[in-house]
């Protein structure tokens, strides 16, 4: 199991791979990305079978990140990790095809509740 | 103070306590909010994020360095004697901003936009004093939390 974690915060994707590990899911291997762009063209390059992104960040945001991979034919299991959690951007997330939203602050069984239905 | 900073200001400690809470502490009680600081607060880093849009505000949290230093280690899970880059230091309290910031957004009107937060020694430019500041005490560092809001399309 592979996941790639993005987030133009360091100290956050550390956060979210300590998180993962707390929640059960610490051998998973981990893929990281600092902005958009670079998490498109490792998800095309490295084939995760689970995307973690942050919203907010530089050269592509989240979404459009999310929107290139389906708009390439790419069905990779994706979900977000951001500070922003309103309804709307729940709704815009799910119709773009993302599986969850988790809302900073998080913890280990924010994680759990996201991730268990769809991996064991 | 308008309907919205009001509602804003109310969510701040609140919204702050659950931050550390959950993500830099592991327990909660550590983080505490204080009438106004005791004195000003000495080698200050800012961090800041604005939202943008149909509603405008800027989230600024500032802290000294020494008390940012400790945050970027308990994110980090370093050892208090262990050394922090400024690019981490900067980044943890960049976050922090972030992530009050991005919650505050989802208490206001759709359609606006929050910016990548900044961090810097110097304190943002603004036109006028914050609308509401919430001061705070955490391992015995102040940390002070400022909120601008605009409902009129008035410069911050």
């Amino acid at each position: 199991m592979r996941v790639l974690v993005a987030d133009d915060s360091r100290v956050m994707r550390q956060i979210v791979l300590r998180t993962l590990r707390q929640a059960g899911f610490g051998d998973w291997d981990v893929v990281q990305a600092g902005d958009g762009a670079e998490a498109l063209a490792l998800t095309r390059a490295e084939k995760p079978d689970l995307v973690l992104s942050d919203w907010n960040m530089p050269e592509m945001n989240g979404i459009d990140f999310l929107r290139a991979l389906r708009a390439g034919g790419s069905s990779v299991p994706f979900g977000f990790v951001t500070s922003e959690g309103s309804p709307q951007m729940r709704e815009l997330a799910e119709s773009e095809g993302a599986l969850f939203l988790i809302a900073k602050p998080f913890d280990a069984g924010t994680f759990e509740s996201a991730l268990r239905p769809h991996f064991r | 103070m308008t309907d919205t900073t009001s509602t804003l200001a109310q969510s701040v400690v609140p919204m702050a306590q659950d931050l550390f809470t959950a993500m830099v502490d592991g327990e909660p009680g550590l983080l505490l909010p204080m009438e106004a600081l005791e004195e000003p607060i000495t080698d200050p880093l800012y961090a800041w994020v604005d939202i943008v849009g149909p509603a405008v505000s800027r989230t600024l949290v500032v802290t000294a360095r020494e008390t940012a230093d400790r945050l970027a280690r308990s994110l980090l899970l370093k050892e208090d004697d262990e050394p922090v880059t400024l690019e981490d230091v900067q980044d943890a309290l960049g976050e922090v901003a972030n992530v009050v910031g991005g919650n505050l957004k989802a208490m206001m009107p759709e359609g606006s936009s929050l910016t990548l937060p900044v961090v810097e020694h110097a304190e943002p430019s603004a036109s006028r004093p914050a609308d509401h500041e919430q001061a705070l005490l955490w391992w015995g560092g102040p940390i002070l939390i400022q909120l601008w809001t605009s409902t009129n399309g008035e410069d911050l």
